[in-house]
């Protein structure tokens, strides 16, 4: 049985249990038990792959995604505009972010020109990419040219573009204390705010559900676990059940 | 995919250059420069402004037009048209020279008509580019009674493209004003198309959004088909978008049902839904960029006028939120406009309000917005001001009527914006009713002399506002400083200003001049000196009297006067009795026979004052009443629905019947 099986009716059963156990005090379920009413929950295979293609979607795999598709008749999205998106973020990622913006604003022109902030960070990206390069002449006549206006249409991007441009001030970049802008950390951000932008402008919710399913199953878990001992799935990657501390 | 990352050298192309290349012959250099243009000016304010400048718009339109000619015959022309109209739609976003500029260079017929393409592409471009003019105010206005635009519209609804739904949104957003559209609208099924679009994608959503607050705004008919729609089940979705994840969607859901509320209180009750609305608006505060700056104005239009809503804020802590707010950083001004705006409106009615906004760091802020670069921000700090300056606990302190506030205050009636100098007026005229009676100090800092100057303004509501604030000084105020606003102000221009051709500032100059003879017998002086010009004019006003206020502030006028001894009950009585052209009966007996009490009242009070029994003179002054009828326009009154009215009567009578019928 898949571990994403276990997990979801885990989290089933402990919600119908939280239910049951409202005006109990705290009682011990054993694996046995447990086990047996798991198995007792009904769980549709649809919306478990509707949840995988979600997940595969919104991360970008499109060749997962469609391989999926294939195989077990999902449907999704169109899959040229996940690879349209996925090109965008690879381009951040390898800091060619003017690349970017240029397929940012053929897949929808809109985006850039509604997301003062975006546009910002993706302006900010390019600098630190010209810094990175050592091209000192060129990357303060971008931050004069391009970032200070910035700036001066929006006080709130003040603070950041002062961080990036103090970059132009170290000789050594790599240790000075806005140094942590060079890192890749930086262009990930960058890439993941830029991807979110493409799939709300898709229409699409910008977070896969995934995620969420687990967190409340770790809080449906800590809910329980004020009422009954039970089997818990302590480590999510391999939803192991673990037996109840009697 | 090695790429050197050159802005540099893109960015020096000469824009000149690039707007040139737009006529070239060869259309891979046109189609070439366009993206570079495109991708120059998208999300670039400065730019946008500089390629305007450079003329690049019309050439980009005529891009358009050739390539659009062309379109059927060359694959390429099609690049060229997606390009173009991607170009001119983003010189349209959010800058209204540019909207002007594609609507000069005639594009939008062509928007038009891509809309209608069968390259998907083509017609994205089209109708992403109109959506963004109709974003703008400068967009023509869309005429929904003419047919063949109402179809169009319908067409653009039930379109399978979602980009053209939102531009028929969008349209309805931007042209749907009057109740005759919104009906016409209505009528042709909009209304329910748009309820449709709320379960639709994002998009579909949030423009329907905005739609349905402009077809519903003050509509009971149309409010009442919404929320009555299919059981509540419209109005139930609607208040399940208000906890959506976009906060943008949250904003426009929350604005939507306040529109609602605003027609009928009824439509919210019973559910805490306006207690919500406020919390979740006070969280959107939080939120970046335009979602942030709008919530407080959503806010302030909720809470508007309105006690128990106001109350709600505050028991929400809306106060304290709001304030944390103002004291960030670095603030944008749209923003600050917001929050100063619904600070002034929660403080406006609640005593409570005010007295925890008026301790706090935060009110220094405002204090500082006041003399802010921008216009807006200056006015909203002044509405605020004038809110808290209605505290009569403060006013008894005397909290205002000091050097930092009022010092600001006064350097706004100079300001070149108009609505920033009436917003200064008003907080002025507050802060001058100082119970304290500091008002030494207003004069000191030359607050009576700009008062005066701004008296003689060309502009009415600045006259009229003005005088009202002479009027707050003059209230209870001592004798120096009556002398000083009339020595300012001198008897002629005040009595022009009681001649002055508009009614509000005709009866803010009586009201000054009620207030400035009121108190000691000798303020009566006012109106007799030089030749009792003002006197004259008070009467000369009331008998064209246009309104009720009018008649009642110069009755109490007359009223104050009457209050003195023989001569001045006498000159009363002239005035009274003035010849007139065009009609027998004196004015004061129009005004015992008016609908409106306060005006009864008035009137029936001058007439006790010159009846008094123990002044000399008195059996003459009710002879001469006796004779112009307004004795027996009295008797008519002794059962007056107005007690004040029916008591002073009766004892007018009583007054009469002492000296009997002669």
């Amino acid at each position: 049985m898949s571990l994403f099986w276990i997990v979801i009716r885990q989290l089933a059963e402990i919600e119908a249990m939280t239910d049951l156990l409202q005006a109990m005090s705290k009682k011990v379920i054993t694996r046995e038990e447990w086990e047996k009413k798991l198995n007792d929950v009904k769980i549709r295979k649809e919306d478990m792959n509707k949840l995988v293609m979600n997940f595969l979607v919104t991360e970008g795999y499109v060749e997962a995604a469609e391989k999926f598709r294939m195989e077990s008749g999902t449907e999704h999205i169109d899959l040229a505009t996940i690879t349209d998106r996925m090109a965008v973020k690879k381009a951040v990622q390898c800091g060619n972010v003017e690349d970017a913006i240029e397929k940012v604003n053929d897949l929808n022109p809109e985006i850039l020109d509604t997301n003062p902030q975006l546009f910002f960070h993706l302006q900010q990206q390019r600098l630190i990419e010209l810094i990175r390069n050592g091209k000192v002449e060129e990357a303060l006549e971008f931050a004069q040219e391009e970032l200070a206006p910035r700036g001066e249409e929006n006080q709130s991007f003040l603070e950041e573009l002062e961080r990036t441009v103090a970059l132009l001030a170290f000789e050594d970049v790599s240790n000075c204390p806005v140094g942590e802008l060079l890192d890749m950390s930086q262009r990930l951000k960058t890439a993941s705010e830029v991807n979110a932008a493409i799939l709300t402008s898709q229409s699409h919710e910008k977070d896969p559900k995934l995620p969420s399913l687990l967190k409340m199953l770790i809080w449906a878990q800590n809910q329980l676990d004020k009422k009954a001992a039970y089997p818990r799935i302590n480590d999510l990657s391999t939803a192991k059940l673990e037996d109840p501390s009697v | 995919m090695p790429s050197s990352v050159s802005p540099a050298t893109s960015a020096s192309r000469p824009s000149t250059d690039l707007v040139a290349r737009l006529s070239s012959s060869d259309l891979q250099v046109q189609l070439k420069a366009l993206r570079d243009i495109k991708n120059q000016i998208i999300g670039n304010r400065t730019k946008k402004l500089t390629f305007i400048k450079l003329g690049a718009v019309p050439a980009v339109a005529s891009v358009l037009a050739d390539a659009f000619d062309a379109a059927s015959c060359c694959a390429s022309s099609s690049d060229l048209v997606v390009q173009s109209a991607a170009a001119l739609g983003s010189f349209a976003c959010g800058v209204d020279a540019g909207v002007r500029a594609v609507i000069d260079a005639g594009a939008l017929p062509y928007f038009v008509r891509l809309l209608s393409s069968s390259d998907e592409k083509v017609v994205d471009s089209g109708a992403r580019s109109l959506k963004m003019i109709y974003q703008s105010k400068l967009a023509p206005k869309y005429d929904f009674s003419e047919k063949v635009n109402m179809d169009f519209l319908l067409s653009l609804l039930n379109s399978e493209n979602e980009n053209v739904n939102g531009l028929g949104a969008g349209i309805i957003t931007h042209s749907c004003e009057t109740s005759a559209e919104q009906k016409v609208l209505c009528d042709n099924g909009v209304l329910l198309k748009l309820i449709d679009f709320l379960e639709g994608s994002i998009s579909q959503r949030d423009a329907s959004l905005e739609s349905l607050a402009s077809v519903m705004k003050d509509n009971t008919e149309v409010t009442s088909k919404f929320v009555e729609y299919e059981g509540g089940r419209a109005l139930n979705l609607l208040v399940k978008l208000t906890s959506e994840r976009s906060t943008r969607t949250r904003l426009l859901a929350c604005a939507c049902l306040i529109i609602i509320r605003n027609v009928s209180p009824g439509y919210l009750k019973g559910k805490g839904i306006e207690t919500k609305l406020i919390c979740y608006l006070l969280e959107l505060l939080e939120e970046p960029g335009q979602v942030g700056d709008e919530a407080s104005f959503t806010l302030s239009s909720f809470i508007e006028d309105k006690e128990d809503l106001q109350k709600l804020a505050f028991d929400a802590n809306a106060i304290d939120l709001l304030c944390t707010h103002l004291q960030k950083d670095l603030l944008q001004p749209q923003r600050l406009e917001g929050i100063l705006l619904a600070l002034a409106h929660i403080c406006s009615r609640l005593e409570v309000c005010r007295a925890k906004l008026l301790p706090m760091q935060a009110f220094d802020s405002v204090n500082d917005a006041l003399r802010h670069d921008c216009a807006d921000v200056r006015a909203a700090a002044c509405m605020c001001m004038r809110s808290v300056s209605r505290s009569v606990q403060n006013l008894s302190a005397g909290f205002f009527m000091n050097e930092k506030i009022v010092l600001p205050l006064l350097q706004l009636l100079h300001d070149p914006t108009l609505s920033v100098q009436l917003a200064a007026l008003r907080a002025i005229s507050n802060i001058v009713v100082d119970f304290r009676t500091r008002k030494s100090s207003f004069v000191r800092w030359g607050g009576v002399k700009q008062l005066v100057q701004l008296s003689m303004s060309m502009n009415p509501s600045i006259r009229s506002n003005s005088l009202w604030a002479l009027k707050n000084l003059t209230f209870d105020a001592d004798n120096k400083c009556k002398e000083g606003v009339y020595g300012e102000l001198t008897a002629s221009s005040l009595a022009s200003l009681i001649g002055d051709p508009e009614p509000p500032v005709q009866e803010q100059a009586l009201a000054l001049v009620r207030n400035l003879i009121d108190g000691s017998l000798d303020s009566v002086q006012y109106v007799f000196a030089e030749d009792s010009i003002v006197l004259d004019a008070v009467g000369r006003q009331l008998q064209r009297a246009s309104t009720a206020e009018v008649g009642m502030q110069g009755m109490y006028v007359l009223c104050n006067v009457a209050s003195g001894g023989e001569v001045h009950k006498d000159a009363v009585m002239d005035q009274l009795l003035r010849d007139t052209k065009n009609s027998s009966s004196p004015f004061i007996t129009q005004f015992l026979q008016s609908n409106d009490s306060r005006l009864r009242t008035a009137s029936v009070w001058v007439v006790v004052n010159l009846t008094t029994p123990s002044c000399r003179g008195v059996s003459s002054r009710i002879g001469k009443l006796r004779n112009a009828g307004i004795i027996s326009q009295l008797k008519n009154m002794v059962n007056d629905p107005c007690l004040d009215v029916k008591l002073r009567v009766r004892t007018i009578l009583g007054q009469y019947m002492t000296f009997g019928d002669s």
